[in-house]
């Protein structure tokens, strides 16, 4: 039992004297590691009397419960000091620059063309592309532009040769459309016009267009107002309204110029957005499709102006110059 | 059309402010570009659509305001013209000794004028002129003033010409003859095309049918006899005529969107009673009116369940008989049905669908109700080969490219690709005359603009040859790929290698395993030695130091040139899965030393070859060529990792590697 006492005493001793956790963890090793004096001790148990064992077991496992305690207070007192050095020694500027991934980045017109194809994918509407060198025959025949009619001042257009033109419309696409399915169906372009037009803020020679249309049983004015609503409250975002003012493009019948407004945008002021309206029945008839049982919708926008109105940039120009200052504005 | 609040409310009685009866005229489509008071007056600039040639007149907008505006009552002088008819002298036969007219062409549908004699041509009345400089028109004369003044009042453009100065008083409307000429009244001579529809006296043209009068009998201050052209000619004539002359007037405007043939005579009856007012009654008995054959209007069916289904809105049959009738149209009821005749001024009104936009437009769009489409919905969004691209460009960023924009119409440039041009007939300028066969003269110039240097750029955009027109993926790569920053002393510079790697990565993005092989033929925009053709579809390398001295860009630019509708044919529809092992791998790395005429492809072959099945990958870590190396060879370290169902054993392993040992000496390499 005196040596049960002396050893506590002795490695009370060495571990209040102990001055780091790596002593300290020398110090369990010495007295109750695997051959540990305390441990040790533990083992001449057998060798006792039957009456002693008990007392002797017990008193030896309080000591080793007070010095595993101790133990354990120390190592906390001591580990906190430590640790503080350490970090004292391991600080670093964090205000000091990061260093930056290589990160590329889509052009803003192709951010929003991404948004707009999801939501015209959500709206059912297939995505779909044609030349931007297109035959005249697309570009204006097929949309019911009568030969020689003013409608085509409005487009000056590029011509490489007397059947193929810059287009001037993504509406273009539907002509091949027809062409190539039968309805009912949805489908929807983004993609570059041309126009020979004088180049300011606001106009360039060279833009972009989103042209959709949609032909299946029972389609009407409401269902182009209701769809023209879902996808401008997708792009600008707020309770989007939209207004019909009648206007005249030769492909579609009735034909309207729709604004919207939105508590987000100008401050619910109606803007113009492009042209819309029902399918013209020319053109359905024109490839073998009954208006009796068919109609359809189609509306066009600029693609540029969606930035443009969402971000407030007020130059056109800067879409197609490149400039990283510029684009790399835009996430 | 510019027009005084004044003259509109001389036809139409409303309590509506100028402002509102602007905002209705917007909603019935003749949309209000401006209103500005000029001279105390509120002056309405409203802009006419391209199939509404009536809207471009009083007349024609005093109708929509009607229609629309249930309150608003015709006035005398709108039912003096709405209601015309023609006058009781209008048989008199007095005028054929002094005027007589002879059409021999198709295009012009009507001839009518009539004579006015003992006039004097001095200056309008102040009311006129007052009028006319307020809607933006320079007043001339009283004849030229009160034709200009009927043309808005009305839509019937008018000339009135010196009778002394027309032989005769014979007028002929034909084509023109080769080599003829008129001196139009802007006092430009004008060489005339064959077939030109020319208003003519006995010999020679004296105007341009529908677009402008001549100056040798042009009406004058000493003008005392005035013969009154009012006719109707063919739309796409005139527009024909005017557009290859350059001459847009007041008169080709109208007559290019259609005017009423109807009109003719009105108007001419209108211009008497206003040079009665000014001067004192003058107009000689009898008009002149050659009307071969007087268009015929369809009567057409019109359903009003038909127009409630497209427009999306419930319209009563009596408000469509109120609407119709209001613009002008005949309108019987059948039934359910109706049977509407459009009136001689609406030729857009062609077929049923056309009432039903008018019926909605006078109704009001603003009550159409919002409905989403139900019906059959095919599989929305992107499908197919345009899709892929989609996925070529998501690569293209995340190997931290950004992408670049730029326009189709351009001047030539060093970085053009070989072969022919699409070139534009009617460019905006010289230097935007070329349709783009290649995206990098683009990426050329958007790296000049940032700078030249540290740029890592790429374009995919449509390129053009005679006859072919495809997506194409530009790539430019110069100097460092990082950020300058304080931890990184090295930056490492772009070089083919790197290039190299993203098209592998940017393949692979679309289940193309990348192909590299020496290019079949030289393209002088490549560095020759530095270059490579990838998988049939596109070639990469460094610039030809040629080429970059050209365009001001450092030699160790490289640059990449990919075929997207090649690429996307390529890209197979479905990547099957294989199989992944959770057994540990097995690592070996060997090192050989190779003559480098050894292509690494023909390495990269052996290894997989020999080690077979096994080979989940292995990479190239070092190259060492240099001290203690035989001349001409270099030491390759390849790292080969294994794995299979099943642990390897050591031995196992060294068996694969040993393989590939004896395979690699087989090309002639020595294990170091």
């Amino acid at each position: 039992m005196e040596s049960i006492r002396q050893l506590e005493s002795e490695a009370t001793q060495a571990i209040k004297a102990a001055d780091s956790t790596a002593s300290l963890r020398e110090v369990e090793l010495q007295f109750l590691g695997k051959s540990g004096s305390l441990t040790l001790l533990m083992r001449q148990i057998g060798q006792l009397p039957p009456e002693e064992k008990p007392v002797f077991g017990a008193a030896l496992n309080e000591a080793r419960k007070r010095l595993e305690d101790l133990l354990a207070a120390r190592t906390a007192a001591l580990k906190g000091g430590e640790r503080a050095q350490q970090f004292g020694a391991e600080r670093i500027d964090v205000t000091m620059p990061g260093t930056l991934p290589r990160t590329g980045r889509e052009h803003i017109l192709q951010i929003t063309a991404n948004r707009v194809k999801k939501v015209m994918g959500g709206l059912g509407f297939v995505y779909y592309e044609s030349p931007e060198l297109e035959y005249f025959k697309y570009n204006f025949d097929a949309l019911n532009y009568p030969p020689d009619h003013p409608a085509m001042d409005a487009q000056d257009t590029f011509y490489v040769s007397d059947d193929l033109v810059l287009r001037t419309q993504c509406t273009a696409i539907q002509g091949r459309v027809f062409e190539e399915f039968k309805p009912p169906f949805r489908y929807f372009t983004v993609g570059r016009t041309f126009r020979n037009e004088a180049v300011d803020r606001t106009h360039g020679h060279t833009f972009h267009q989103i042209d959709a249309f949609m032909v299946d049983e029972g389609i009407s004015m409401a269902h182009l107002k209701g769809t023209l609503r879902a996808f401008a409250s997708a792009m600008f975002g707020g309770d989007v309204k939209v207004r019909f003012r009648p206007d005249f493009f030769p492909f579609v019948e009735p034909g309207v110029d729709y604004a919207i407004s939105s508590p987000r945008l100008f401050n619910g002021k109606w803007v113009e957005l492009g042209g819309a309206g029902l399918v013209h029945p020319n053109i359905l008839e024109r490839y073998g499709i009954d208006t009796e049982k068919y109609s359809g919708f189609a509306f066009g926008l600029g693609l540029d102006r969606i930035p443009m109105m969402n971000h407030g940039i007020d130059d056109l120009r800067y879409f197609l110059e490149n400039d990283l200052r510029f684009l790399e504005q835009f996430a | 059309m510019k027009l005084t609040e004044s003259m509109l409310r001389d036809m139409v009685e409303t309590r509506l402010t100028a402002e509102e009866i602007g905002d209705l005229l917007t909603m019935t489509g003749f949309e209000l570009e401006d209103i500005e008071v000029v001279e105390g007056e509120k002056v309405l600039d409203v802009n006419i659509m391209a199939n509404r040639g009536d809207g471009a007149s009083v007349l024609g907008l005093a109708r929509e305001v009607l229609a629309k505006d249930p309150s608003a009552k015709p006035t005398s002088l709108f039912k003096g013209l709405a209601d015309w008819t023609p006058p009781a002298d209008a048989d008199a036969k007095d005028v054929n000794g002094l005027a007589s007219v002879v059409i021999e062409t198709s295009d012009c549908t009507r001839f009518s004028c009539r004579v006015f004699s003992n006039v004097s041509n001095g200056e309008s009345p102040a009311w006129l002129k007052e009028r006319l400089t307020k809607i933006g028109q320079r007043p001339i004369s009283l004849l030229v003033d009160l034709t200009n003044y009927v043309m808005m009042e009305t839509g019937q453009p008018m000339h009135a010409y010196d009778l002394a100065k027309v032989p005769a008083g014979k007028i002929i409307v034909r084509g023109a003859r080769a080599g003829e000429k008129v001196k139009t009244l802007d006092g430009i001579e004008r060489d005339l095309l064959p077939g030109e529809m020319m208003i003519c006296d006995q010999s020679r043209p004296i105007g341009v049918a529908g677009v402008m009068g001549g100056e040798e009998t042009e009406v004058s201050a000493t003008t005392s006899a005035c013969l009154l052209e009012s006719a109707h000619f063919d739309h796409r004539s005139v527009r024909k005529t005017r557009k290859r002359l350059g001459l847009q007037t007041e008169a080709s405007y109208r007559f290019e969107r259609y005017v009423d043939p109807e009109g003719t005579v009105r108007a001419i009856e209108r211009f008497g009673q206003l040079l009665a007012e000014a001067i004192g009654a003058t107009a000689v008995p009898g008009v002149v009116d050659v009307y071969p054959a007087p268009p015929v209007r369809p009567r057409l069916r019109l359903r009003p369940s038909r127009a409630s289904a497209l427009l999306g809105m419930p319209v009563t049959a009596d408000e469509i008989e109120r609407y119709l009738t209001a613009l002008g149209c005949t309108v019987e009821r059948q039934g359910d049905e109706f049977a509407v005749t459009a009136p001689t001024w609406r030729i857009d009104l062609e077929r049923e669908d056309d009432f039903v936009e008018e019926v909605g437009r006078i109704h009001g769009y603003e009550k159409i109700p919002e409905a989403l489409p139900i019906g059959t919905t095919p599989m929305g969004g992107t499908h197919g080969p345009l899709e892929v691209i989609d996925r070529v460009r998501e690569a293209l960023v995340r190997c931290g490219l950004t992408q670049c924009i730029s326009h189709s119409l351009r001047d030539l440039h060093a970085l053009d690709a070989p072969g022919g041009r699409t070139i534009v007939r009617n460019p905006h300028s010289p230097e935007m005359a070329h349709l783009r066969n290649s995206n990098l003269p683009c990426l050329a110039e958007a790296a000049q603009r940032n700078g030249g240097r540290d740029l890592q750029l790429f374009e995919i955009g449509r390129v053009f040859s005679p006859g072919v027109e495809k997506p194409q993926l530009s790539i430019l790569l110069t100097g460092a790929l990082d950020q300058p920053s304080w931890r990184l002393k090295d930056r490492p510079n772009a070089d083919f290698f790197t290039l190299k790697g993203i098209l592998d990565r940017v393949f692979a993005a679309v289940g193309v395993d990348a192909t590299w092989s020496l290019p079949k033929e030289t393209d002088l925009r490549f560095h020759p030695t530095r270059s490579a053709e990838l998988s049939g579809v596109g070639i990469a390398g460094q610039i030809h130091p040629d080429v970059a001295e050209a365009c001001d860009l450092p030699s160790d630019t490289v640059i990449a040139e990919i075929d997207l509708d090649g690429l996307t044919r390529l890209a197979p529809s479905v990547t099957h899965f294989h199989s992944v092992h959770r057994n540990p791998a097995a690592r070996r790395d060997i090192a050989m030393v190779v003559s480098k005429d050894v292509a690494y492809e023909q390495i990269n072959a052996a290894v997989r070859k020999a080690a077979g099945e096994v080979l989940e990958k292995h990479w190239l870590f070092d190259v060492y060529e240099g001290r203690g190396m035989e001349e001409g060879h270099h030491s390759l370290a390849i790292a080969l990792q294994f794995r299979k169902a099943g642990n390897f054993t050591d031995e196992e392993a060294n068996q694969v590697r040993d393989s590939v040992v004896a395979a690699l000496e087989g090309l002639g390499a020595k294990l170091r």
